[in-house]
Formats: C-alpha cells, structure tokens, sequence
C-alpha cells in the first residue's frame, strides 16, 4: 500500500519534471534567460553575499523593477504584433505629470478627500495612457505609418507636450496614498512588486488565453495571413497599442508611487532599455513570438546585474558595458545555434532590424 | 500631361520637392513676420546648429539606405572625438587639425568595425546589436577613458574653434560663419558622390532594396556590410570633432541621447526606413527644415520646448502623407482586371 503510494507519487513528480522540462525546451530563450538569472544572482551572493543578499537589497530589486518591467511588457506587446513603441516613457511622464498636476489644482487641506481622490486621479491617469496608445494605433492602423515612425513622432509630441507643460521643470506632488502605497509591502514583497506581476499576470492571460491575444500573435507573425484570415488588423492593432498605452499610464502611476516628483525628461534611458529587455526575454522583434514570463525575468535578470555591480561598487558605467555585452552575446549565441539546427540554411532576413 | 510629368519630376523621388516648398514657405512666411529673420545673421546661425547634425545625419543615411538603423552613431561621434582630445592633452602633444581628424576617424572607424562585423556576420537585427554595443562603447568611454569634463582643448583645436570663412557686422549685430560649416559641405558631396558613382553606393541600395536578391545577383552583401559601419563610425567620428572643437569644451555626455532626433530628420528626408531609398538631397532638406523651425519658433516668441512637438508633428505628417499615398497605389492594383483598368485609363489621358 505505502509502496504503492510512493511509486505513484513518484510518477507524479516525474512527469511534473519532464512536464517543466519541456515547457522549457519549447521556450528555449526563456530558459536561457532563467540560467542567465540564476547565474548572475549565484555570481554576486557568492561575490558579495554580505551586501547583495542583504534584505535592503534585495527589497531595492523589487522596488526598481516594476516601473522598467510594466514598460517592458507593454513594448513586448508591440513587438508582438511585428512594431515597437517608442513612445512608452514618454506616455508614461505624461500620465504622471498629469496625475500630479490634477492632484495639486484638487488639493484641499482635509486629508479624508485627498485619500478620495487617488483612485479617480490614478484612473485618469491611465486613461491618458490608453489615448496616447489609441493615438498609435490609429497611425498605425489606420493611417498605415510603419510602427517605429509614428511612435518616433508621438514621443516626440508627447514629451514636447510634457516639456511645455512642465516648463521644463519637475513637478512636486502626488496623493499621500501613492507614496504610502509605495512604501507598503506584503511580507517581505512591496506593494509595486506585487503591482508588476498582477500585470504581467493579466497580460500573460490576454496574450494567451483570450481571442485577441491569439490575434495580436497571428498579427505578428504574418500580417497577411492574419488579413486573408479574416482578422481585423485595424481594430487588433488600435487594440494592442491601446493597452500598451494603459500599461504606459500605470508606469507613470509606479514613477509617482516611489518618488512623489514627475518631469518629462525622467526615464530616458529607459525607452532603449526595456528593448533590450523585451529582446532578451525571447520576444521576436520581427512579431509573432513573446513570453511574458520571459521578459519578467529578463526585466529581474538585469537589475540583479545592476543592483550586484553596486554591491561590487563598481560604476554605472561599467554594468552599461555589461548591459551591451549581455545583449549582444545573447543574440549572437542565438544566431550560431540557429544555423547549425537548419543545416545551415541562411537564417531569416533579419537585417532590416525594425 | 507634360505639366503633370515636370510636377512629378519636381517633386522628386523621395518627395524632395515638397520638402523644398515647405522649407521656402517657412522661410518667406518668417521673413514677412519678422524681417530680422531673413538675415546673414540667421542664415549664419542656422548653418552652424546644422553642422553636426548634417554630419551624422549623413552617417544615419548610409545606414538607413542600407535597411538598418543604428543608434550607437552619437556615442561613436563622441567617444572618438574624447578619446583623441584626451590623447592629446594627456600626452601634453599638439598636432595639426589634420592629425586630430585621423586619429578619431581610425578610432571610429574601429568602432564601426565592431558594429559592421557583429551585424553583417550573424545577420542580426542592426538596431538591437547598435543598442547593444552603444552601451558597450559609452561605459568603455567613460570607464577606461574617463568621465573628464574638459574645459581647454588642445591649443590647434582651440585655435580652429574661432576661425570663421566669413566675418561682418550687420545692423543687426556680428555674422560670422564658422569654418566647419564647410566640413559638412565637404562631407555632404563626398557621400552624395559615393552614393551616386561608385560601386559602393549602388550596393548599398541593392542590399537596402532586397538583401536576398542584392546576394544573389553576385554583390558582396557582407563585405559591403561591414564597410558601411566603418564609414559610419569615420563620418560619425568627424561629427564629434566638430562638436567638440565648435563648444570648446569636451564633454563625454554630450551628443548621446539624440540619435533619434538625427533619424527623425533623415526619415524626413524621404530615406526608407526599410531600405533602398533616400537621398542626400533630402537629407539635406530635413536637417535644414528642422533648423529652421528651431529657429523661427525662438524669433516668434514660441518657446524652444515646442520644438520637440513641432518636429514629432512634422514627422507624423510627412509619414502620414507617404504612407496613405503608397497605400493607394497600391490598391490600384489588385487583380488582372485592375491592371486592364489602369492602362485603359492610362491611354485615354496619353
């Protein structure tokens, strides 16, 4: 009896393994972008286990991720559906300027209606969000600009929107309830953390269980296939930007939440960033293939890197050289295996780059 | 017929003409506004803000022709550019100018070599690998060459940063043409020359056309690769002298951060994002335009953060316009019966 418990428990976890296993074969780039991350965290607990295990630390990771990683995944939809965004730092600025600029012409000095407030301030600002991504999408979509051009023109007018909005200035105030929920935590989780992967879960959900997630994938791979199929593109593509756009405006809520400041330039390096990301979570930047839990990783992977090449006290600038370095060998391994698996077939046009 | 033959020739291939109108528009409209815009001063003023951004613009050019896009232009620009003023000044040598161009254009050139090799060899995507080795090439700057503002520069770039070809007092104050504005000229013919004359130029368009087919007809996809980041990162190199020598400063953090505005002018140039056309004439016409704006809306009284919205404007427009009227030409023709159509219609107007 107890042997035969044991042996079915047995197959049980076997399968469950060979199950995970090739799950993970089947998503190579995203268990290489887990060896990647495990790697790195070993590297750096075994370098400086004093620091970097340190609870601070590892808080610091969470707490930095969620406004790179919500971005990150909102580009990762784009390139999806076989564009980019460029647009999304600064969709982003400007739901948080907006936020706090509403917040500071409804203050008031009873605390009680401040607290009201957050919640219509925060939708607001998620509904600049999805007009700005709407904006894309109808470029996209319906006026028929390539994606990377029309995101090039609305960041642009959107950060000169913000720039002369702000004056060029940062702007100082945001709801008491954003900053105490930035600072909240569930165990030893932070409420953004947590912000982050509700979202990621949602769009993991979207992509792939529901019809236009299944859209936005066939979009991608093979736009027209997906036309003669019956798919329609306009109203998939105005779809993906738009919630590209929300995602953007929560970004700008999670810049509020940790530094109660907007501006329109904060966050420049973060619009090639979360590229580098996306691309290394094993999102095909042709269209057609991506993994949320790819690019949660990725996003983590990297600021593991960087938050290990602090603990090392080595510069900013030294983890940009590691940075590039990751990517590129990344890419570059991927292109070797590529052609010794098609029997050195010439790997897909790629060179027009997107 | 022939009036519509000639507006199609004016118009250019890559919609030159246009731009030209919207250009003079901009001009005549200024001027009429406010006379002291049309002025040598303006003129003078306008063509120094372009110089840089016409060199690098003519770098993103070669590689947009070619179907890439690059974003690591500005730090090879600025990286070569430190790098040589810090050889220079760290080793106390003072060098003719000519010498200080070499030496940033073999840096960047190497720089190039980088990019060309890594692309061209494992057919990768140009814009993640230049995503890529931008972050590699800015933290090798400033963590192995130095992160120094320099506030003095060599004495012979010194002495350049104040020659000017033309120097007058008008009634509305001093007009002087700084010398590197003819480097751009310089550089601007050289690259139209290449594109138009060699056999380079010519592969650049085939392997921007149609990579497959530009192999297959028997051109060295590769070998031309490569060469074109090399002359990227030479052409970008020149960019950074220029830079450095017209602020009279060096300062590593400079220039990074506006490879998108430079491709911004170059796609409003008419170049193809997806390769296989563009113009140097174009070029010209959209680094000049969005000079221009800058400097009318600071005539006008706008302030110079609408700059920004104005260009992304432009952009959407200038895209827009093309992109609804490709879309048409291609609905022409759909079917045997639509190409029936076309000649019919098309004999009737001859």
């Amino acid at each position: 009896m107890s042997d035969s418990s044991f042996k079915d428990a047995n197959n049980r976890l076997d399968s469950a393994v060979r199950g995970v296993i090739e799950r993970a074969q089947a998503n190579r780039s995203m268990l290489r972008m887990v060896l990647v991350f495990v790697a790195a965290f070993a590297l750096f607990a075994f370098l400086n286990p004093r620091v970097f295990l340190g609870s601070l630390n590892l808080q610091n990771i969470m707490v930095a991720s969620p406004e790179i990683g919500v971005i990150a995944i909102a580009m990762m939809l784009s390139m999806l559906t076989g564009g980019i965004d460029l647009s999304l730092v600064s969709i982003a600025n400007l739901s948080a300027i907006t936020m706090s600029t509403m917040f500071t012409a409804m203050v008031t000095g009873s605390g009680e209606f401040n607290e009201a407030m957050a919640v219509p301030v925060l939708l607001v600002g998620i509904l600049v969000g999805v007009g700005c991504g709407l904006l894309n999408g109808v470029l996209i979509g319906i006026v028929g600009i390539t994606p990377i051009l029309a995101t090039l023109g609305t960041m642009q007018i959107l950060n000169g929107v913000a720039i002369v909005w702000t004056g060029g200035s940062t702007l100082y105030g945001a709801p008491a309830t954003f900053t105490t929920f930035g600072k909240l935590a569930i165990g030893p989780v932070p409420m953004l953390f947590a912000v982050f992967i509700v979202a990621a879960i949602l769009i993991a959900f979207l992509v792939n269980s529901t019809t236009l997630g299944r859209k936005i994938e066939l979009q991608g791979a093979n736009p027209v296939a997906a036309r003669f199929s019956g798919i329609r593109s306009k109203a998939v593509l105005i779809g993906s930007y738009a919630v590209g756009g929300a995602l953007g405006g929560l970004a700008g809520f999670l810049f509020l939440a940790r530094n109660p400041t907007a501006s329109a330039d904060y966050g420049a390096s973060y619009v090639l960033l979360v590229i580098v990301i996306a691309v290394l979570g094993g999102t095909n930047p042709n269209g057609g293939f991506a993994s949320v839990a790819g690019v949660v990783i990725a996003t983590l992977t990297l600021q593991v890197v960087s938050s290990g090449f602090t603990a090392m006290r080595l510069s900013s600038y030294q983890y940009a050289i590691a940075q590039g370095v990751i990517l590129v060998a990344v890419m570059v391994i991927d292109a070797i295996n590529w052609r010794k698996f098609r029997n050195k077939r010439p790997a897909p046009m790629a060179a027009t780059g997107k | 017929m022939d009036i519509r033959k000639t507006l199609r020739k004016l118009q250019g291939r890559n919609n030159e003409g246009t731009l030209l109108l919207v250009l003079l528009a901009i001009v005549i409209g200024m001027s009429l506004l406010n006379p002291v815009f049309f002025t040598a001063n303006t003129a003078f003023a306008v063509l120094r803000s372009a110089t840089v951004p016409m060199i690098l613009a003519l770098s993103v050019l070669l590689v947009i022709i070619s179907g890439g896009i690059d974003v690591s232009f500005p730090v090879v620009a600025i990286a070569s550019a430190y790098t040589t003023v810090t050889i220079l000044l760290a080793t106390g040598t003072d060098v003719p100018m000519v010498v200080v161009f070499a030496i940033a254009a073999a840096i960047g050139a190497i720089l190039g070599l980088v990019n060309g090799f890594v692309i061209a060899k494992f057919r990768l995507p140009t814009l993640i690998v230049t995503l890529g080795t931008q972050g590699v090439f800015f933290g090798a700057m400033l963590t192995y060459v130095g992160a120094k503002y320099f506030p003095e520069l060599p004495p012979t770039m010194a002495a350049l940063s104040t020659v000017n070809i033309l120097d007058f007092t008008t009634a509305h104050g001093r007009a002087n043409l700084h010398v590197l504005v003819l480097l751009a000229i310089v550089a601007t013919l050289l690259v139209w020359a290449v594109l138009k004359w060699t056999m380079f130029g010519r592969s650049l368009y085939a392997i921007g056309d149609d990579y497959e087919g530009a192999h297959r007809a028997g051109f060295r996809v590769v070998r031309t690769q490569i060469l074109t980041y090399v002359l990227v990162g030479v052409i970008a190199s020149m960019a950074g002298v220029a830079h450095i020598t017209m602020s009279r400063a060096a300062n590593p953090q400079d220039l990074v951060g506006g490879e998108l505005d430079i491709i911004a002018a170059v796609v409003l140039g008419g170049a193809s994002i997806f390769g296989g056309r563009g113009s140097v004439g174009g070029t010209v016409l959209g680094v000049l335009l969005i000079q221009v704006i800058n400097n009318s809306l600071l005539l006008v009284g706008v302030p110079s953060a609408w700059l920004r919205a104005a260009v992304g404007i432009l952009l959407i427009v200038g895209v827009g316009i093309q992109a609804v009227s490709a879309r048409r030409k291609a609905q022409r023709v759909h079917s045997v019966e639509d190409v029936m159509d076309l000649t019919v219609a098309q004999r009737k107007e001859a």
